[in-house]
């Protein structure tokens, strides 16, 4: 493989997606995320869902800084086990806001580039294009340190598309942005994304990302509860306020065990005897129950929340924590 | 698969360089490099020392060296000089105590009374006790004579006087007669003033009085009474004094001392003299190289392998992975297109060079420190004999202590984030080493280094079995069995360091 050759790559055959098939990871006892599945093709994609949702922790996952406990990850057909094969073909702005303290913007990328093997007159090169299309240039000599959060927060982006990469993993890449840096970078995305490109952001505000993204993924303590297009998410919203979904392995056991929650206020066996529909008066708790089953080895499938209506939701993604 | 290859040795090198600059200048780092030098700055200054007295003595004159060894003790001052010429440096001081003039008359003293007098009662008060500062008065014997001077008239007559210091020293043993009963043929009494009283029955002429005091007795000179009076009366009532003595004085003896150095440019004789004589001489070469590769030895085994190698691994080889967790920089690495592997062959690679240079370096600048004031003839004789070799194997031993213990620190920092107790451990367990069984042995690097080092550490013959266990321990006979056994113990520790780095993860703390 030379240096800048793809994997995967943007000739021939469609790229295949961004799958994740029944991934789980827990901190010690605590659940991290939960039995996610997902399919995301290429676009902007955002995960969506409040601060401590699972959302870092899930781009963790899909670059290889953290191992899932269960279930397998494969981004563009290569597993984030293989770094080497990986991180040629992926970018990924953290949000850990550190930078080596000897760094300045441009040695902080060109640097970065050396491990591709790339040559360092081209590594310069590249690192200028790079600092050129986040308008960071007059800040390149100086110090990382030195630089403004949302200079950092640049920097680092930056960094994640010096490679050229294919595939974006963008940890909130518009906090800290003013308004007019925010709307060049949201083009960026977009112009990234034209490309056939994976761009997947992270944000805690709906509004932030909704008329940007391609797909949205809703998280809630390390569940997926809602994706799609904004649109049918919107919808699916509408349909049915208040309800919840649950699928599961065993229905009679985990309606028993919800049963003795006190915000339940009524549940239905599913048609099809694989799921439970759940009232509950209080959402966060609710989540949180299942939180403390799905501990306990329950297994449980996804919940849908078949009733929110889009204030609700909007309250609960913008107000979290 | 070989273009593979050669790309991940390139990647890992790619690695090396980059963390290069950071393990060799970061300011964190400084007390490594202090460290290292530490031996080398202690041999400079020794070596500065050896040659600012060499210039100082030549500049004094040098000494046919036939003649260093013919001055003999006894001889005096003049003599040697004029044998020697002047010395190349010359220091005289003069010492002084107080002492007792000598009286001649060994703890006895004879007071005559001219006229005599009459008198019944006689009596001797002691007024300053001793020269020592004791308050202890100790009279073996107060005579007293009439006008024909023979009879003693104050044998055997009834005395009085202070409360003695023990019932069996009482006034009477003053007037018994004798005075070589010791300690128990005495008067004594504790107290300045103390007094002693005969009555001589009735009023006679008294002509002399003599008093025997401690040293008169076998006791020391310095206990001997320093002042007193004696006094006579008629009715025991009204005194008056005949005699008073207030002692020998105290003078100041002087003794002068007198130090000749002579010196042929490498031997240096120093001559001791006390008063004017010869009293010791000292002939050495003014550096003793053998003396000097023993101390060397010493220092590098016992201080540079032990704890300078050990302590500076520790502080660059942990900082590579759990330093950059702490920071939480770490991840760059992690999102770079490298195996794990070889991340950390790269990272290791960087602490091996950065470590071998600055204590290999460091080991040579201190051996060419403690070579450089040697006597030029020694040291070319020195060089022909396997000098070169030396100075090769304590540069290897400390790179390949740096290869040993750098492995250990760098799987450490995988594991742990915190270095404080597992150096404590591994220093116990290298310490001790030398009283594990055998096959616990060849679990530590030390074990290896020992038999690496070029001249075996000095040791004396009465060091304790145990210290002597723990200080050298058993090492494998053979420098390339050594050299090997090494090789595979970092090897196994790289493999274990490898396997962990390849399942770590990123945890800085709270995430989002």
């Amino acid at each position: 493989m030379t240096p800048g050759e793809r994997v995967g790559g943007a000739g021939g055959a469609k790229p295949p997606g961004v799958i994740l098939d029944e991934v789980s990871k827990f901190y010690g006892d605590v659940l991290g995320v939960n039995r996610v599945t997902l399919n995301i093709p290429p676009g902007i994609t955002s995960l969506v869902g409040p601060n401590g949702s699972g959302k870092t922790t899930l781009m963790n996952l899909m670059t290889g800084l953290i191992h899932p406990d269960h279930g397998s990850i494969l981004m563009r057909g290569i597993s984030p086990r293989s770094p080497e094969a990986l991180m040629r073909i992926t970018g990924y702005a953290t949000q850990y806001d550190t930078a080596p303290r000897w760094a300045t913007g441009f040695t902080f990328i060109t640097t970065g580039l050396l491990l591709f093997g790339y040559e360092r007159a081209e590594a310069e090169e590249r690192a200028w294009k790079a600092l050129e299309r986040l308008s960071l240039t007059e800040a390149a000599t100086r110090k990382v340190a030195a630089y403004s959060k949302g200079m950092r927060q640049r920097v680092r982006l930056a960094q994640a598309i010096a490679h050229d990469p294919e595939l974006l993993v963008l940890d909130e890449p518009l906090n800290g942005l003013d308004p007019l840096v925010r709307a060049e970078t949201i083009a960026l995305f977009r112009a990234l994304a034209n490309e056939g490109r994976h761009v997947i952001i992270s944000s805690h505000v709906l509004q932030e990302v909704d008329l940007i993204s391609d797909q949205v993924v809703l998280i809630a303590n390390g569940m997926v509860v809602a994706e799609g297009t904004i649109r049918t998410v919107r919808e699916e919203i509408h349909e049915h306020p208040s309800q919840y979904l649950v699928r599961c392995g065993n229905a009679s056991d985990l309606a028993s065990r919800l049963f003795s929650e006190d915000h339940i206020s009524e549940i239905k066996l599913h048609d099809d005897r694989m799921g439970l529909l759940v009232m509950t008066r209080d959402r966060e708790q609710f989540a949180r129950a299942l939180g403390r089953i799905a501990l306990d080895g329950h297994r449980i499938d996804g919940v849908v929340p078949a009733d929110e209506n889009v204030d609700a939701l909007y309250e609960y993604l913008i107000g979290g924590e | 698969m070989a273009g593979a290859v050669s790309r991940r040795v390139r990647q890992a090198w790619t690695i090396a360089r980059i963390e290069l600059r950071r393990v060799f200048f970061a300011k964190r780092g400084l007390w490594v490099h202090v460290l290292a030098l530490l031996p080398a700055l202690v041999f400079v200054g020794h070596a500065v020392d050896v040659k600012s007295d060499r210039a100082r003595l030549g500049r004094g004159g040098l000494t046919d060296s036939a003649l260093l060894s013919t001055a003999q003790p006894g001889e005096t001052l003049e003599s040697v000089k004029e044998r020697l010429g002047k010395p190349a440096a010359e220091r005289a001081s003069a010492g002084t105590r107080r002492v007792r003039q000598r009286t001649g008359n060994s703890g006895t003293t004879t007071h005559v009374i001219e006229p005599a007098v009459e008198a019944r009662f006689v009596r001797l008060t002691v007024t300053r006790p001793t020269y020592s500062g004791d308050r202890v008065a100790r009279i073996y014997e107060f005579e007293v004579y009439g006008a024909d001077g023979r009879q003693n008239l104050a044998l055997g007559r009834p005395a009085t006087g202070s409360r003695p210091c023990a019932p069996d020293q009482g006034p009477e043993k003053a007037v018994n007669g004798s005075l070589a009963g010791g300690k128990t043929d005495r008067w004594c009494a504790e107290g300045w003033s103390a007094f002693l009283q005969v009555d001589l029955g009735a009023a006679r002429p008294v002509k002399r009085f003599v008093v025997r005091h401690a040293s008169a007795g076998g006791e020391d000179e310095d206990l001997d009474t320093r002042d007193f009076n004696i006094q006579v009366s008629a009715d025991g009532k009204r005194f008056a004094t005949v005699a008073t003595s207030s002692g020998a004085a105290l003078v100041q003896e002087r003794t002068e001392y007198r130090l000749l150095t002579y010196f042929d440019g490498r031997r240096v004789a120093r001559f001791q003299f006390v008063d004017n004589t010869l009293d010791s001489r000292n002939v050495d070469t003014l550096v003793n190289f053998t003396e000097d590769r023993a101390v060397f030895a010493g220092i590098f085994q016992y201080f540079y392998l032990r704890l300078a190698v050990f302590f500076g691994c520790l502080g660059m080889f942990m900082y590579l992975f759990s330093g950059e967790m702490t920071n939480r920089t770490l991840h760059y690495w992690f999102l770079a297109p490298a195996r794990r592997e070889v991340l950390l062959a790269g990272k290791y690679a960087a602490g091996l060079l950065a470590s071998s240079v600055i204590f290999g370096g460091g080991a040579l600048l201190a051996f060419a420190a403690m070579v450089w004031p040697q006597d030029a003839v020694e040291v070319e004789a020195y060089w022909s004999s396997g000098g070169l070799s030396d100075a090769f194997w304590y540069a290897a031993a400390a790179a390949l202590g740096c290869l040993g213990y750098g492995s250990v620190f760098l799987a450490l920092g995988v594991w742990l984030r915190k270095p404080i107790l597992p150096a404590a451990v591994l220093l116990v367990w290298e310490g001790v080493n030398g009283i594990l069984p055998h096959a616990l042995q060849k679990l530590s690097v030390l074990y290896y280094l020992q038999s690496i080092c070029p001249v075996p550490a000095p040791m004396d013959d009465d060091v304790p079995t145990l210290i002597r266990l723990l200080a050298a321990p058993a090492a494998p006979a053979s420098r390339p069995g050594a050299i090997l056994g090494l090789l595979v113990l970092t090897a196994v520790v790289l493999w274990f360091a490898g396997r962990a780095v390849r399942r770590m993860e990123i945890s800085y703390g709270a995430e989002g």
